[in-house]
């Protein structure tokens, strides 16, 4: 693991526990609803300063907490146009897939790639330090996958390019 | 007027007893420090950079530290939060767990470890001094290398501003050490910003 | 499969197995190949005779540039009238096909190979037009060549696909064959261009490529194009120019055969990489995807669903 990205995680991961303390709490607005009042900002009351952690410009994570709900947007890092262009068709496909990964935003909050949800139910449901864990791990291996994809990519032009090249002599 | 389609006012905000309008100025406790102007804040950041440059990095920074402009304006708050900055970049590596122990230590040092929290948040969020408004789209092209290689490694670029992010974070690192999460979560819900 | 191979495989086989002496039946069929280019297999009078008839849509382009010699020397004895719809068939008389193995194999690989024959003529026009300038040129220094055969022959274009198009210029030292490409989308415009830019530089760092044809490429029309009529430009990099310098020593006679083949697949070899890339990314995405699952699952505790029963054995069922 590079130097500068182990205090980066630690930092998200300190701040991350804090932020998920959540309860459960009934819309103000109306009766019989209970809305995450991150989204629905409801009441400058019930949300809390947000946090922002970031390791440079092109690496960031936005915490925005609220009584109960806390929104968690990543800023993958991109530093070309490959990239760019592997980062968004990674995100796109992961949030295709939303559904199945409960705490996932649709769409990304503007100037992230991707946002996760996490309201005070799926804290009552699943175990805080895990779901801290996966945001870490996920953290982690996007990067990774990213760098690995884009390798891969150069490789196989190279190669191709080569092959071609090679029987006109 | 007549064009104007009131299916899409919120009429709750027009309301001054919905939560929407909720007076926020009610959450900040009575006890707030008088309101600081942008000069006073460039007072006191003379101040701390005196005593740092006379060696006294712990005092510096509890100085600069117990004069946080809570009731300042946003121009106060900019200036204090540059000798704030200031002060942390001038302390190695090596004396950071110790200043840290000193300043949060004796009376007051909670609020000293909370504030300097409230820093090193606002710190991350606001862009560095050298990178600027830098658009992630510019030099984003393979062309560009020109060489025999278009296979650069991933994690050696820093971005713009790397360099004083580094220094927050393991800012941020040593504070949790010591004051654990509770930290976090004050600057979380506390209404009085730096 | 990294190469691409020259022949249609579908008529390669189809005709294999007719030519082995299996018992002939009716055929039918329309086989498909690259650049929109259609076959039509037929048995139409009975079933010994095979018609194969072949339509490409740039047919008429390579009229101009000799394709009907080409084919004539390729298919003399075979040819008809072309059906109609169709640009140019041929017609096999199973019942007096070559009697050894060999010019039989030989015969198949020819009718497969129908579509590359079409197409080669302009390259080999190139070819030869460009022996004829190299052998005037020879007999003049550079600085006194008379200006005709210092620029070379006219730039043959073949507009084989909707948007797309080969061009073709001999020169007395070079041929250079230019292919315009068309990016449906952003992902495939940026991985052609890591493509691209590796074709570019394969050449400089690869010491058993030295001799390979130089590769270019740009987003707007080289200046050997100025002047054709037809040509796209668009503000989005959505066309990329693809330039390959053929040197002498890829023109001569006996080299000549395999490189037009090759070079004629170019396009479908590159787009069908950009293709295979995606795809690859794509199952590794998926793969990604299922850990990541998995490794929120974890959070969820272990259910503790285990069967209650009553005293005298009755188990509840929750109502869900």
């Amino acid at each position: 693991m590079s130097q500068s990205l182990r205090p980066y995680l630690q930092c998200v991961r300190a701040s991350l526990t804090a932020a998920l303390a959540l309860s459960d709490f009934a819309s103000q607005t109306s009766e019989r609803h209970n809305v995450p009042e991150i989204e629905a900002q409801s009441s400058p009351e019930l949300l809390l300063n947000p946090l922002t952690i970031s390791r440079n410009e092109n690496e960031k994570v936005l915490i925005e907490p609220s009584v109960n709900s806390v929104r968690l947007s990543i800023r993958i890092k991109q530093s070309d146009e490959i990239e760019h262009i592997l980062v968004h068709k990674f995100t796109r496909f992961l949030t295709q897939r939303a559904e199945s990964f409960f705490i996932l935003r649709r769409k990304p909050v503007k100037g992230y790639d991707i946002s996760f949800l996490v309201c005070n139910a799926h804290t009552e449901a699943m175990l805080k330090h895990k779901l801290v864990d996966f945001i870490i791990q996920f953290m982690e291996e996007v990067d990774k996958e990213i760098s690995e994809m884009k390798l891969f990519l150069n490789a196989r032009a190279r190669f191709v390019a080569e092959s071609f090249l090679t029987p006109f002599d | 007027m007549s064009q104007l389609n009131y299916r899409t006012i919120n009429i709750d905000v027009l309301d001054p007893e919905s939560s929407v309008n909720f007076p926020m100025v009610t959450l900040l406790p009575p006890n707030l420090p008088p309101p600081e102007t942008s000069s006073d804040a460039a007072n006191v950041a003379n101040q701390v950079r005196q005593l740092l440059r006379s060696g006294d990095s712990e005092g510096a920074l509890r100085h600069v530290l117990d004069t946080a402009p809570l009731g300042g304006d946003d121009r106060a708050k900019e200036v204090h939060m540059a000798a704030v900055i200031d002060v942390l970049q001038g302390i190695r590596q090596s004396e950071m767990t110790r200043v840290l122990e000193g300043v949060c230590s004796g009376e007051g040092g909670s609020e000293r470890a909370d504030c300097l929290m409230k820093y090193l948040y606002k710190g991350m969020s606001s862009p560095g001094p050298s990178s600027g408004a830098q658009s992630p789209h510019k030099s984003m092209s393979p062309q560009s290398t020109g060489g025999f290689s278009q296979i650069q490694a991933r994690n050696l670029g820093e971005g713009g501003g790397g360099q004083q992010m580094s220094v927050l974070l393991s800012w941020h690192e040593k504070l949790v050490e010591l004051t654990g999460t509770g930290s976090i979560v004050r600057v979380m819900t506390d209404r009085r910003t730096v | 499969m990294l190469l691409l191979d020259y022949q249609n495989v579908l008529i390669q086989s189809l005709l294999t197995e007719r030519f082995s002496g299996a018992p002939p039946v009716s055929i039918d069929q329309v086989v498909s190949d690259f650049d929109g280019v259609t076959f039509h297999l037929s048995t139409p009078e009975s079933k010994t005779k095979i018609l194969i008839s072949i339509n490409v849509k740039c047919f008429p382009e390579l009229v101009q540039y000799n394709a009907q010699q080409v084919l004539e020397r390729e298919y003399g004895p075979y040819i008809v009238a072309p059906e109609p719809g169709y640009d140019f068939s041929v017609l096999i008389d199973l019942e007096n096909l070559p009697a050894e193995q060999e010019a039989r194999d030989e015969l198949i690989m020819k009718l497969a190979l129908m579509k590359r024959n079409a197409m080669a003529a302009p390259f080999e026009k190139a070819f030869d037009e460009f022996a004829k300038l190299a052998e005037e040129a020879s007999r003049y220094t550079s600085e006194s060549a008379p200006q005709g055969i210092k620029e070379g022959g006219e730039v043959m274009a073949i507009h084989y696909r909707e948007e797309e198009a080969i061009y073709i210029k001999a020169s007395f030292d070079r041929v250079t064959v230019i292919f315009s490409t068309v990016f449906r989308e952003e992902t495939d415009r940026i991985f052609g261009k890591v493509f691209l830019q590796e074709f570019v530089d394969a050449r400089r760092r690869v010491l058993t490529l030295q001799n390979a044809p130089q590769v270019l490429f740009r987003n707007d029309p080289p200046l050997e194009l100025e002047g054709v009529p037809g040509l796209q430009r668009s503000a989005e990099d959505k066309i990329s120019y693809v330039t390959f310098v053929l040197f002498p020593r890829h023109l001569t006679p006996q080299r000549r055969y395999e490189n037009i083949s090759h070079i004629q697949i170019f396009r479908d070899y590159f787009h069908y990489h950009i293709k295979a890339s995606k795809a690859y990314i794509h199952t590794r995405m998926r793969k990604r995807t299922a850990d990541f699952l998995q490794v929120l699952n974890r959070a969820r505790p272990e259910n503790e669903e285990r069967e209650r029963k009553t005293a005298s054995g009755r188990t509840f069922r929750v109502q869900g």
